[in-house]
């Protein structure tokens, strides 16, 4: 029975798999942790711009400026679409895309704007040709790691087309770290920017009435004018952090199953295989006897 | 004498975190000194060489503008990048310089751009010669 033998390979090319898996496994979770670190350290710089725009309201200087203010009737609309480089990793660039389509579809059919896709990272380019969705820009230089020094150029590029009137409005899909058990992909519209700093920490913290005794160099106008770019970079930046994060958890979680699934079925695979084997050695036990009987007679 | 917290922070780590005796810092329209003591300050950067004074040790940095913050004695630069001298790539910086310098003013936005980055490279420049 020849069953036997071929139970024996596929349970060896499973172990195969399951050590690539499980290999995998750790590497996200080592990268993972790195991410973390990072998306840490923006948190940071994203806290102190955030002090500083609420010093200046402090100051009493009315907050405006033309990065802040929507337009009354947008009609170019660009998306920012940040997915992985790679795949084997659960849904994590499935769900990116799927809200990018349907994002899509709302603003082409029902608003008709006029709604041109960026997209980053090789499966969201692979994935929107195959829904037939138009690309304009595509960005593939972004790892576990995106650099701050990477990001500005394109950061720039959008500040630069918003405030000559080309774009109106740019969303960003990507896939938002809430806790380590649980990420979503979400649509956020970063031009205009509505309101500066982290929604969250945006109440101003008093402290003795002792805020605006700040002196400001060159004049508090000066540096809102600095603050405001700068605070949009930091957004974007923010949100390639959040996804490099999302996609390593989400290798972790996909790569973990997997190799629980190999686990489970090489059990399985070796109770066949052990039952099997038993009744081949059965079988030629029987025929051995067999010729033994027949040789007596 | 009491002293400086200083902290230099950028989106991607916090590269310098101590307690310093002074700190030079490259305002926009030129270097400001702040010792201990000083009223708090919310100041706009330019591209240029931070100094960290810190006893007998002085540490050199290029920040690529920006923001300081001073505050009960506590110092923050909120900056894009910041490099230590020997880490500054000066034959990139001197491309750069190099490359802009040829290219048109056609566009009155491009202008500062083009200023910026000619700032910001030969500021790099500046810094990298000295060190």
């Amino acid at each position: 029975m020849a069953n036997a033998r071929k139970l024996d390979k596929r349970r060896k090319s499973i172990r195969n798999i399951r050590k690539i898996t499980r290999t995998m496994e750790l590497i996200a979770t080592a990268r993972f942790k790195k991410a973390m670190e990072r998306a840490a350290a923006a948190t940071d710089y994203t806290k102190r711009i955030t002090e500083i725009v609420s010093d200046l309201a402090a100051a009493g200087l009315e907050v405006s400026h033309p990065l802040l203010e929507g337009r009354p009737e947008p009609r170019n609309v660009v998306m920012l679409v940040l997915t992985a480089n790679r795949g084997l990793c659960g849904g994590y660039n499935g769900n990116a895309l799927r809200l990018a389509a349907q994002r899509r579809t709302e603003l082409v059919d029902q608003l008709q704007l006029a709604t041109s896709v960026d997209v980053s990272g090789k499966r969201g380019i692979s994935g929107l040709k195959f829904r037939k969705i138009p690309v304009e820009q595509t960005f593939t230089q972004f790892d576990d790691q995106p650099k701050y020094e990477q990001v500005e150029p394109i950061a720039n590029a959008y500040l630069e087309k918003f405030i000559a009137g080309e774009i109106d409005r740019l969303d960003v899909v990507y896939t938002r770290f809430i806790s380590v058990s649980r990420q979503e992909a979400v649509v956020e519209t970063l031009l205009p920017l509505g309101k500066l700093g982290d929604d969250d920490s945006r109440k101003p913290k008093e402290k003795g009435g002792g805020e605006s005794m700040y002196e400001f160099l060159p004049s508090a106008a000066s540096i809102l004018e600095e603050v405001v770019p700068t605070s949009f970079k930091v957004k974007l930046f923010k949100c390639f952090l959040d996804a490099a994060v999302s996609e390593q958890i989400a290798r972790m979680v996909a790569m973990k199953n997997a190799t629980k699934s190999a686990s489970d079925m090489i059990k399985s695979l070796s109770l066949t295989y052990n039952r099997a084997r038993q009744s081949q050695i059965t079988g030629e036990i029987m025929e051995v006897i067999g010729g033994v009987e027949a040789l007596k007679t | 004498m009491s002293k400086l917290s200083v902290s230099i922070v950028t989106p991607e780590s916090t590269t310098f975190d101590r307690t310093a005796d002074s700190v030079v810092v490259p305002l926009f329209d030129g270097e400001a000194g702040i010792l201990a003591g000083h009223a708090p300050m919310i100041g706009r950067l330019a591209p240029g060489e931070l100094r960290v004074a810190a006893g007998s040790e002085v540490f050199r940095f290029y920040v690529d503008g920006g923001f300081v913050q001073v505050q009960d004695n506590r110092v923050s630069v909120i900056t894009g990048r910041s490099l230590s001298p020997d880490k500054i790539d000066v034959s990139a910086a001197q491309k750069t310089l190099d490359e802009v310098q040829i290219k048109a003013n056609d566009k009155f936005d491009m202008v500062e751009l083009k200023t910026r980055t000619i700032s910001q490279a030969r500021a790099q420049l500046r810094i990298a010669q000295r060190g």
